[in-house]
C-alpha cells in the first residue's frame, strides 16, 4: 500500500509533486484508534492465554494416562512427569512377551460388539428416523418418548432380570448377545438425532422426486439419504463411542469370549499388584478406534455436528 | 395429454378445512388458472392432483380414469413446486434432467441432453447447467424449477406460482414466454395457481377463482371479468379495484333504483335479475374505469348517470391518475388521463359519468350473489 506502488502504477502524476508524496510517511492513526488497538491486542492476549490454559486443562489427563502407560512399576505412583520411559507395559498388555494376556481378543471382541451394534442401529435407526420424520400417526410422539427412555432410564434397572433371562437362552457372554443390548443404548441415539435431520429436510424434495416418477423407496434413496449423509457420519461416531465405552452391560453379561476391553482392563487392577500403568496402556489403545473413525469421517463431522441444530 | 377432473374433493388438516367441496374440470390441452389469495387452497388443490395429497373424499379423474389408486409417480405429472424443490445435492443439469432419467421415461443420454439444453437455453439458464443450486439466485432457482417440469413430456403440468419470485421484468417477459409454449408448443393441458390476476387474465383459457377452500367462480378471463359471480370475485381483478357501494333497492314508477345507505348516490340499474326486488339490501360495484371524470366541458350523454362527490385522494402514476371521489360516505375510484385532472386538488367538488349498464349488483356480503344479468 506504499505511496510508492501509487507513483509507478499512475505514470501520468507528475514526479514533482509525487515525490514528496513518496517521502511522506503513512498518515498516523489517531490517538483514539491507537488505544483502541492496543485494548484490543491486550484483549486478545489474555483470550489467547485463557485457551491455551483451557487446552492445556483438558489434555492434561491424556498427557498424564499416556506418561503413566510408559512407566515402570516402581515409577508409577512416585514420579509425575520424569521418569524413565518403557514400552514393557504395551507388551505386557498386548502379551508379547509371556503371552499371558488377551487383551488382543478383547479389543476385537469391543470391536465386533461395538460396530455390530453401530450397524444394527443404523440399518434400522435410519428407516425409523424417517418415519418419524414424516408420519404423524396417534401415539407416535409416545413412542419416539419411549425410545428415548431407553437412554435415560439408568441401565442398573434392567441389569438383574436381563443377566437372568440372558444365562436362560443362552446368550450370556455371545458376540450376538452383546449386539442386541448395546443396539438398545446407540438406537435411541440414532433414531433421535436423525430424526431431526430428516425433519430438516422439506417433504416437497421427496414429493418432487416422486412427481419425476421415481419410486418412494427410490426418492428415498437417491435425494433424501445422501442429504443426510452428514448426520449419518456424526451419529455413526457417537454411537460408536457410546457403544464402545459402554462398561455395565459386558460387565454383567460377558464373563470371557465376549468381555469388552473396557471390562478386561479391571483385571489389572486386582490380584497381588495394582498395575496403574498396564490399566493406561490398555486405555490408550482403546482410545484408538473410536478415534480412528473420527479421524476417517471427519469430513462430515463438524457439519453433521451443527446441521441439525439449526433449522436452515 | 389429458384432462383433469377435479369432483368434489374435500381435505382437513386437523380442523382447518383446506379444500371444501371442490369441482372443476380442465379439458385436454387447456391452460386453466387456479386463482385465489394466499392460504385458500390452491396447492393443496394442485397435490390432490398430483397424488401427494389425499382427499378426505371427493375424486380426482386423469384422462377419464379415476386416479384414485394411482401412485404419484405413475400420474405422469410434472409438478413446479413453490419452494423448488430443487434437488441441493445435484447441479443445474442433474435436476431438470431428472424427470427423464427416471424409470418411468430413462431416455437416452443423447436425448436427456438435448432437451435439457433446449429447455435452459428457451429459460435463460443455459449457461448454469454446472452450478450447483445453491449458487443461483432465487429467480434462477425458479426457471431452473420450471424447468425441470417443462423439460418433459406429461400428461399435464402443475405450476405452482411458478413466476411469483422473479424480478418484475423478467415475470412479464416470461409470461409472454409461457404463453408460447403452453399454447403453441407443447400444448399440454396445465393448470397454473397464482394470486396475480393478471398472470391469470393473460395466460389463462379459463380461470378458476378460488377462497377458503371453495371454488367461486369458473370461466373464462372474459366471463370472470364482465359478470364476477359474487363480489369477492369482482375485487380479485382489476386494479385500482372495484368500488363497491352498499344501499338497498327502491322501486320508482316501474323501474327499480339503487340508492346508497347515505343516499348520496341514486341510479337505475338496469337487468337486475328477476330474483332481485325492491327492498332488498345490495351493493353495487363500479369498475374504476367505466368511470368517466367529467371535467364540465361538453354535453353529458344522455345513457349516462352524474354522481358529485370531492377529491379524496390523488395518486399520480405516470399517464394516468388515479382518483378517489368521496359521494356522500362512499369512496370511488376512477382512473383518469393525466391531462384531466391537471388542476385539480383535494376537497375539490367533482363529477363523475357513469352508465348505469356497467354497475355490478351483488348481494351485501362478500360472499353475496350476483344480481345482475
Amino acid at each position: 500500500m506504499g505511496p510508492t506502488t501509487e507513483t509507478t502504477t499512475e505514470p501520468v502524476v507528475d514526479p514533482a509533486t509525487s515525490a514528496p508524496a513518496r517521502t511522506k510517511p503513512p498518515a498516523p492513526p489517531t490517538t483514539a484508534n491507537q488505544r483502541r488497538a492496543q485494548r484490543g491486542s491486550a484483549a486478545g492476549l489474555l483470550a489467547n492465554l485463557a485457551l491455551i490454559l483451557y487446552f492445556a486443562f483438558s489434555l492434561l489427563p491424556v498427557l498424564f494416562i499416556v506418561a503413566l502407560s510408559l512407566k515402570t512399576n516402581a515409577e508409577q505412583t512416585t514420579t509425575y512427569l520424569w521418569f524413565t520411559p518403557t514400552l514393557e507395559n504395551y507388551q505386557t498388555v498386548l502379551g508379547l512377551g509371556d503371552g499371558g494376556s488377551s487383551y488382543v481378543r478383547f479389543f476385537f471382541a469391543s470391536l465386533a460388539t461395538s460396530t455390530g451394534a453401530v450397524l444394527v442401529s443404523l440399518l434400522i435407526g435410519i428407516p425409523a428416523a424417517y418415519a418419524a420424520a414424516r408420519y404423524r400417526f396417534k401415539g407416535s410422539e409416545d413412542l419416539m418418548f419411549t425410545l428415548l427412555s431407553f437412554r435415560f432410564a439408568p441401565e442398573l434397572v434392567v441389569i438383574i432380570p436381563l443377566g437372568v433371562i440372558y444365562q436362560q437362552i443362552g446368550l450370556y457372554d455371545t458376540i450376538f448377545g452383546m449386539v442386541w443390548v448395546l443396539q438398545l443404548v446407540t438406537m435411541p441415539l440414532v433414531v433421535w438425532i436423525l430424526r431431526s435431520f430428516f425433519q430438516d429436510l422439506p417433504a416437497e424434495l421427496e414429493e418432487a422426486a416422486l412427481l419425476d416418477g421415481y419410486t418412494r423407496r427410490q426418492a428415498f434413496l437417491k435425494i433424501v439419504l445422501p442429504l443426510v449423509r452428514p448426520g449419518i457420519a456424526a451419529v455413526c461416531l457417537l454411537a460408536f463411542i457410546f457403544a464402545w465405552n459402554n462398561f455395565i452391560f459386558p460387565f454383567t453379561l460377558t464373563s470371557g469370549d465376549a468381555q469388552t476391553v473396557t471390562v478386561s482392563s479391571l483385571a489389572f487392577l486386582g490380584g497381588n499388584q495394582v498395575r496403574f500403568n498396564l490399566v493406561a496402556a490398555g486405555a490408550v489403545m482403546a482410545v484408538l478406534p473410536p478415534l480412528v473413525l473420527a479421524l476417517c469421517i471427519q469430513r462430515y463431522l463438524v457439519r453433521g455436528l451443527s446441521f441439525g441444530a439449526v433449522k436452515g | 395429454m389429458a384432462t383433469i377432473d377435479v369432483r368434489s374433493v374435500r381435505k382437513t388438516f386437523g380442523k382447518l378445512v383446506a379444500l371444501d367441496d371442490v369441482s372443476f374440470s380442465v379439458n385436454d390441452g387447456e391452460f386453466f388458472c387456479l386463482l385465489g389469495p394466499s392460504g385458500a387452497g390452491k396447492t393443496t388443490t394442485l397435490k390432490s392432483i398430483a397424488g401427494l395429497v389425499q382427499p378426505d373424499s371427493g375424486e380426482v379423474w386423469l384422462g377419464g380414469q379415476d386416479a384414485g389408486d394411482i401412485e404419484p409417480n405413475h400420474r405422469n405429472l410434472a409438478m413446479c413446486f413453490e419452494s423448488y424443490a430443487l434437488y441441493p445435492q445435484h447441479n443445474v443439469f442433474d435436476n431438470m434432467a431428472s424427470p427423464l432419467r427416471s424409470p418411468v421415461l430413462r431416455l437416452p443420454d443423447a436425448e436427456v441432453r438435448e432437451r435439457v439444453g433446449r429447455t435452459a437455453e428457451m429459460l435463460g439458464v443455459g449457461h448454469l447447467l454446472d452450478r450447483g443450486v445453491d449458487q443461483l439466485s432465487n429467480g434462477q432457482r425458479q426457471r431452473v424449477a420450471l424447468g425441470r417440469v417443462l423439460v418433459r413430456p406429461a400428461n399435464a403440468y402443475l405450476l405452482d406460482e411458478p413466476l411469483a419470485h422473479l424480478d418484475a421484468k423478467l415475470r412479464t417477459s416470461m409470461r409472454a414466454e409461457l404463453k408460447r409454449i403452453a399454447h403453441g408448443e407443447l400444448n399440454t393441458t396445465t393448470v397454473y395457481v397464482t394470486h396475480d390476476y393478471v398472470e391469470a387474465l393473460s395466460l389463462a383459457d379459463r380461470i378458476g377463482v378460488i377462497k377458503d377452500g371453495r371454488i367461486l367462480q369458473v370461466g373464462t378471463p372474459q366471463q370472470v371479468w364482465d359478470t364476477p359471480e359474487t363480489a369477492f370475485v369482482a375485487q380479485a381483478f382489476g386494479k385500482p379495484r372495484i368500488s363497491f357501494v352498499s344501499g338497498g333497492l327502491v322501486s320508482d314508477n316501474g323501474t327499480i333504483r339503487f340508492i346508497s345507505s347515505d343516499g348520496a348516490i341514486t341510479i337505475p340499474v338496469p337487468g337486475l335479475d328477476t330474483g332481485a326486488a325492491a327492498g332488498e339490501s345490495v351493493r353495487i360495484g363500479i369498475r374504476p374505469r367505466d368511470l368517466v371524470l367529467h371535467t364540465g366541458a361538453g354535453d353529458q350523454p344522455a345513457s349516462h348517470e352524474r354522481l358529485d362527490g370531492v377529491v379524496y385522494v390523488l395518486e399520480h402514476l405516470g399517464r394516468q391518475t388515479e382518483v378517489t371521489v368521496r359521494i356522500g360516505e362512499s369512496l370511488v375510484s376512477v382512473v383518469a388521463p393525466r391531462g384531466d385532472v391537471g388542476g385539480l386538488a383535494v376537497d375539490d367538488k367533482v363529477s363523475l359519468l357513469l352508465d348505469p349498464a356497467t354497475v355490478h349488483v351483488f348481494g351485501d356480503s362478500d360472499d353475496g350473489r350476483r344480481l345482475t344479468r
